[in-house]
């Protein structure tokens, strides 16, 4: 008989708390929304303005919406790629095996580097990460000039490896995993050693399973990094054929005279140089969510 | 023999790290670090290239002199704006991707795709796609000319002040934009503090607003530097950047020198965030 008594204003303590939550939660939402709306915003812009018509690309103020859209854009864009010397699959082609390389390398590299310097004693370990936070200060536009001589006198000019290896050692990516390796308790690598896993083994199934967000993070900035790169094709490419897809179309685009010509190509072609970033991003951002709740760290 | 082992482990142990790094190291060495000594020795030469090499004439500080002291115009003009508005931008940005990551770790309908329109500005960031979309003036607050928030700041503020904030609030949508990695670090970051926790916390009577506080704050404190020092180099190496902008590429020396004085500016300040946050982070994982 005692038991309803009890359990009523417990019951009732349960209910208001859920109500209170869900106002939370709908004061949440409504944010999230309203500030994702500004995130979607440059999203919508791209597309729309690819439809644009001409006399719509110049109106001011500018429109989000495109109100005539029309595939314009993409002819001209189309006419103009198909009467170039080289054909544009090669620069696309160029543009892709660069970024998927550079992606695998940098990604591959930082990850490799930064498990030591996180769980391995080493000496000069504290040097090294000291010198990594210190050229995590710099631009990558102050060592273009030194970075050209050091290419030409490795002889990598006019290859892929020119494209690939002077992006690869970025500190950003060492830092930022390091920092991701740093939350891992030495416990579960210490117990994976006494199940004698070798230090690789430990590495790719344990490390990198862990800091896949990390991981899938700098996947996805390096990939776009690489994709639209013009400087390595500037400075390092003086073959034709070996030039990327990004360094084309601004080759479309800048060399005019009259800057209002070909911007409807232009358009065309920034929505172009954006589809893959997304993909890579769509395909990515789910490790990246999938964060380490399940990863087996706490 | 089992001695031996042993030694032969230490060793491995010593220098697998060596091993695994060595890749990173390399590359590192020649892309990095030779070009960057090489850009210093350059800020000290008059270099010039010709058919048949690089010449380089020693000037002495003359071009460091030169930014500080007589052309000081570029560098004062566009630096001290840019570092006041930084100043701003840096504790709104680290804060509001706080907020959006403690939110995004509720359970609500759609979480997934919230999460990822939040982290979607990471391809924006980096790309000619927010430049075009800010010269063409969409980045902007409409509101600010319209409730005279903007007049009301110049009014009380003296204008060196008010100018950075102006522009800081003008400049708002660009502050969400830079935000999606720093969220996603947070968001990472809270995971890795186990619902245990909070249970028990729960259990002994504790409310959400004192579990904020007393829990989730002080376990993101390494999240919370991690993520100042990112948004510090991504704001100060951001092509759109007066100073970066400023570079001249055909004069070696003197945009060498200038990037060396710049450097060393974000280093003090790098410095100035590394001993505040450092301390916070070093007393709360103490305390825990």
């Amino acid at each position: 008989m005692a038991m309803p008594l009890i359990r009523k204003p417990f019951r009732f303590r349960r209910r208001s708390k859920l109500f209170r939550m869900s106002r939370f939660e709908k004061v949440v939402v409504f944010l999230l929304v309203l500030f994702s709306a500004f995130m979607l915003l440059p999203l919508v812009y791209i597309f729309n303005h690819a439809f644009k018509p001409y006399e719509e690309l110049f109106v001011y103020p500018p429109t989000i919406w495109a109100r005539n859209p029309s595939f314009q854009n993409f002819v001209e864009l189309f006419q103009m790629t198909s009467d170039s010397v080289v054909p544009v699959t090669r620069y696309i082609f160029n543009s892709l095996s660069v970024a998927v390389l550079s992606v695998i390398a940098v990604t591959g590299v930082s990850a490799l580097c930064a498990y030591p310097l996180s769980k391995h004693k080493f000496p000069g370990d504290k040097l090294v990460f000291a010198t990594i936070m210190l050229t995590l200060l710099f631009a990558p536009e102050t060592v273009s000039i030194p970075r050209y001589l050091v290419v030409s006198h490795l002889g990598i000019m006019n290859t892929y490896w020119g494209h690939i290896l002077p992006m690869v050692a970025v500190p950003v990516g060492v830092f930022l995993m390091k920092q991701f390796i740093d939350q891992i308790p030495n416990e579960l690598l210490e117990s994976a050693r006494l199940d004698g896993a070798r230090e690789i083994m430990v590495f790719l199934r344990i490390v990198v399973p862990v800091i896949l967000p990390a991981v899938a993070t700098i996947g996805i900035i390096s990939f776009q990094s690489a994709w639209g790169n013009t400087e390595t094709s500037t400075l390092f490419m003086q073959d034709e054929q070996m030039k990327t897809f990004p360094f084309f179309i601004s080759t479309l685009t800048t060399n005019m005279a009259n800057n209002v010509a070909r911007q409807g190509a232009a358009a065309a072609a920034a929505l172009f140089m954006f589809i893959p970033n997304l993909i890579i991003f769509l395909v990515f951002q789910s490790k990246v969510i999938a964060t380490m709740a399940h990863s087996g760290i706490k | 023999m089992n001695g031996w082992i042993r030694m032969k482990n230490r060793m491995s142990q010593r220098y697998e790290g060596i091993f695994l790094i060595l890749p990173w190291i390399i590359g590192f060495l020649l892309f990095v670090s030779f070009p960057l000594l090489y850009s210093l020795y350059m800020s000290f030469h008059n270099v010039r290239i010709t058919g048949t090499g690089i010449l380089h004439e020693y000037v002495g500080t003359k071009y460091y002199n030169n930014i500080l002291f007589q052309d000081g115009g570029v560098f004062y003009d566009q630096l001290l704006p840019f570092l006041r508005q930084v100043l701003f931008m840096i504790p709104i940005i680290v804060i509001f991707s706080f907020m959006i990551s403690i939110m995004l770790n509720q359970k609500f309908l759609g979480r997934g795709l919230f999460r990822a329109v939040f982290f979607l500005p990471v391809i924006f960031s980096s790309g000619n796609v927010i430049e075009r979309f800010l010269s063409q003036g969409r980045g902007q607050l409409g509101f600010l000319e319209q409730f005279s928030i903007s007049t009301a700041l110049t009014q009380y503020l003296p204008a060196s002040w008010s100018t950075p904030i102006v522009s800081v609030l003008n400049s708002f949508v660009l502050i969400l934009w830079y935000s999606g990695v720093q969220i996603l670090l947070f968001l990472a970051g809270r995971q890795t503090i186990s619902a245990s926790v909070y249970e028990a916390a729960r259990i002994d009577g504790a409310n959400p607003w004192e579990m904020f506080w007393k829990i989730t704050l002080p376990a993101m404190m390494p999240f919370v530097l991690l993520n100042t020092i990112y948004t510090v180099v991504d704001l100060f190496t951001f092509p759109g950047n007066p100073i970066i902008a400023s570079v001249n590429p055909t004069q070696y020396g003197p945009t060498s020198a200038l990037i060396w004085v710049y450097f060393l500016i974000i280093l003090l300040f790098m410095g100035l965030v590394m001993l505040l946050l450092g301390r916070a982070v070093r007393v709360t994982t103490q305390t825990r």
